[in-house]
């Protein structure tokens, strides 16, 4: 089972039939965003989540998410974009009420519910965090949607990353829905054998090893064959590995990722210095 | 260099990232099929830590993190910004390893009934200094509501029993080091990870233990202590149940294949079969 990929299935399988390959070998990125290099997205979504958690207030998390905003629609993902928000609902939840009933220190009343008042001061402070939490989110949610993964890892290699590095996070991201699939197999089996999920706290911890167990056991048991393959494979070769699938970049991006990213780091050190007092 | 590079064998590459799926594939089970207010994200990580060493554990713990946060169908969330406690939980994981914390260490009749007695105390005298922490318990700066502090004492006797049981049961001194080992690490993961949630999450994490960082905001506490005092209740009692799950992983798993990870000597050691 292949996860999913940044690129609509349909549009690559369309794109892929007019050449006559298959889409998993030939991934056309369509649109201006998704044909960015990857790296120049990398570098958008990172220095995004560094504005919406570096500069204080209200400014830095709206200029993220009105960016953010901007690129989903031009890039098409705002649809998928949905599930990215409701990821969120529990953490703003509990922002929202924590923070504006109970933060410290706060006397400026707005209302009050039962014993608990809710605070002018907690409010700000609740909104603020709540539009941060979702900038960072919507930013990394559109790098992932609008980036092949081995796109991106193939343009990291190509940069310079060792490949040990580009195969544990490509190895990882591939894994994880087999493993979920598995892990699905395996709380199914153990509830067949009177597993307890809905009873006391006390009997569903000892459900921990028995799904635990299972899927360790299970996992580890194929490291020795993957080592033995990737072995065979001149994995630990001295020598670099040739990237044969090489992006195409410009130096109209590259000068993009510089600005973007310094520019980032200066708003962010400026801010914090109390250079420029945004709202 | 030679001590970073022996961290980093194909077989530890290969079990990276192994190790992520498992941190996050079982994280997601435990919290929503058990419903359990514990993470229980990092049993990958300290797997690595344990097997190869306090570097490669970092990383496992780090891009486990980043990837939750990013890979596509199961990504989004909030997970991101704490790789940095999930990097020092994987460090502190490859020194244990170092130590031979992990390593079974059987015994019998007296010595076996001392361990048992010393780890209950020790366990109800770590919560004891959590519990006394004046950020805690000066009404100036905050305080515990009442029903946590009868809370914490309750799970922390339930703890010392169950530590000492498992001891005493297994026959095994090792029982001692790993409950130990999971403290500390909490203790480390809570403090790495209460200024994260204070300055990006407004002070909480978007799970059941907020309601912990309620009771403390109620009690007068400020939004650093809040998740601070959150952290070092939930954090070592969520890094002591997954120190002894590895544990006894560990223990299923054949001293041949354990041997072969760079530190798999230190684990089997004094193993029979």
């Amino acid at each position: 089972m292949r996860p999913e990929r940044g690129l609509d299935p349909s549009v690559a399988n369309r794109e892929g039939a007019a050449a006559g390959l298959p889409a998993y070998v030939l991934r056309v990125p369509t649109g201006t965003y998704r044909s960015l290099n990857p790296f120049t997205k990398s570098v958008i979504a990172l220095s995004s989540a560094i504005v919406a958690f570096g500069v204080r207030g209200w400014t830095g998390p709206l200029i993220v998410l009105a960016l953010t905003a901007a690129i989903a629609a031009i890039a098409g993902v705002t649809r998928s974009l949905r599930r990215f928000v409701l990821a969120t609902i529990p953490i703003v939840v509990s922002i929202l009420l924590v923070n504006a009933f109970l933060y410290p220190g706060a006397t400026d009343v707005l209302f009050t519910v039962g014993p608990f008042a809710a605070t002018g001061t907690g409010v700000t402070v609740a909104l603020q965090a709540t539009l941060r939490v979702v900038a960072f989110a919507l930013s990394v949610a559109v790098f992932s949607l609008t980036t092949a993964t081995d796109d991106f890892l193939a343009d990291l290699e190509h940069r310079g990353t060792g490949r040990r590095l580009t195969f544990v996070v490509g190895s990882a991201i591939g894994m994880i829905p087999a493993m979920a699939s598995r892990a699905t197999e395996i709380v199914e089996a153990q509830r067949a054998r009177g597993l307890d999920t809905e009873g006391s706290i006390r009997r569903r911890i000892r459900g921990i090893v028995p799904l635990a167990g299972p899927m360790v056991f299970g996992a580890l048991s194929e490291v020795e064959e993957r080592t033995v393959a990737l072995e065979a494979r001149g994995f630990s070769a001295p020598a670099r590995r040739t990237v044969m699938r090489i992006l195409p970049d410009s130096g109209l991006q590259r000068a993009l990722r510089w600005f973007v990213g310094l520019g980032s780091i200066v708003a962010v050190a400026a801010s914090i210095a109390g250079r420029f007092p945004l709202p | 260099m030679a001590w970073l590079s022996r961290q980093f064998s194909t077989r530890v590459i290969v079990l990276i990232p192994i190790a992520i799926a498992i941190n996050i594939v079982l994280g997601y089970t435990v919290q929503t099929i058990l419903k359990l207010p514990i993470y229980l994200d990092s049993i990958g990580t300290i797997l690595v830590g344990v097997l190869a060493g306090p570097i490669a554990g970092a990383l496992t713990g780090i891009l486990s993190n980043l990837i939750w946060q990013y890979a596509p169908v199961i990504g989004g969330g909030t997970i991101g910004p704490f790789a940095i406690t999930a990097g020092v939980i994987g460090f502190l994981a490859g020194i244990w390893g170092q130590l031979g914390v992990y390593r079974s260490r059987p015994a019998t009749g007296r010595q076996l009934i001392l361990f048992s007695v010393v780890a209950a105390v020790l366990v109800v005298a770590l919560v004891v200094p959590i519990l006394g922490n004046p950020a805690y318990t000066n009404p100036d700066i905050g305080g515990y509501p009442d029903w946590v502090y009868t809370a914490a004492v309750v799970i922390a006797i339930v703890a010392a029993v169950a530590v000492a049981a498992f001891i005493y049961l297994r026959r095994d001194l090792a029982g001692f080091w790993v409950a130990i080992a999971g403290v500390v690490t909490g203790v480390a993961a809570a403090f790495v990870s209460a200024p994260i949630a204070a300055i990006a999450f407004g002070g909480v994490t978007g799970s059941g233990t907020d309601l912990l960082v309620a009771a403390l905001r109620q009690g007068g506490s400020d939004v650093m202590s809040a998740s601070l005092g959150q952290g070092l209740f939930s954090d070592p009692i969520d890094k002591t149940i997954t120190s002894f799950v590895v544990f006894i992983i560990l223990g299923g798993l054949s001293g041949r294949l354990l041997a072969r990870f760079p530190l798999g000597e230190r684990l089997v050691r004094d193993r029979a079969a």
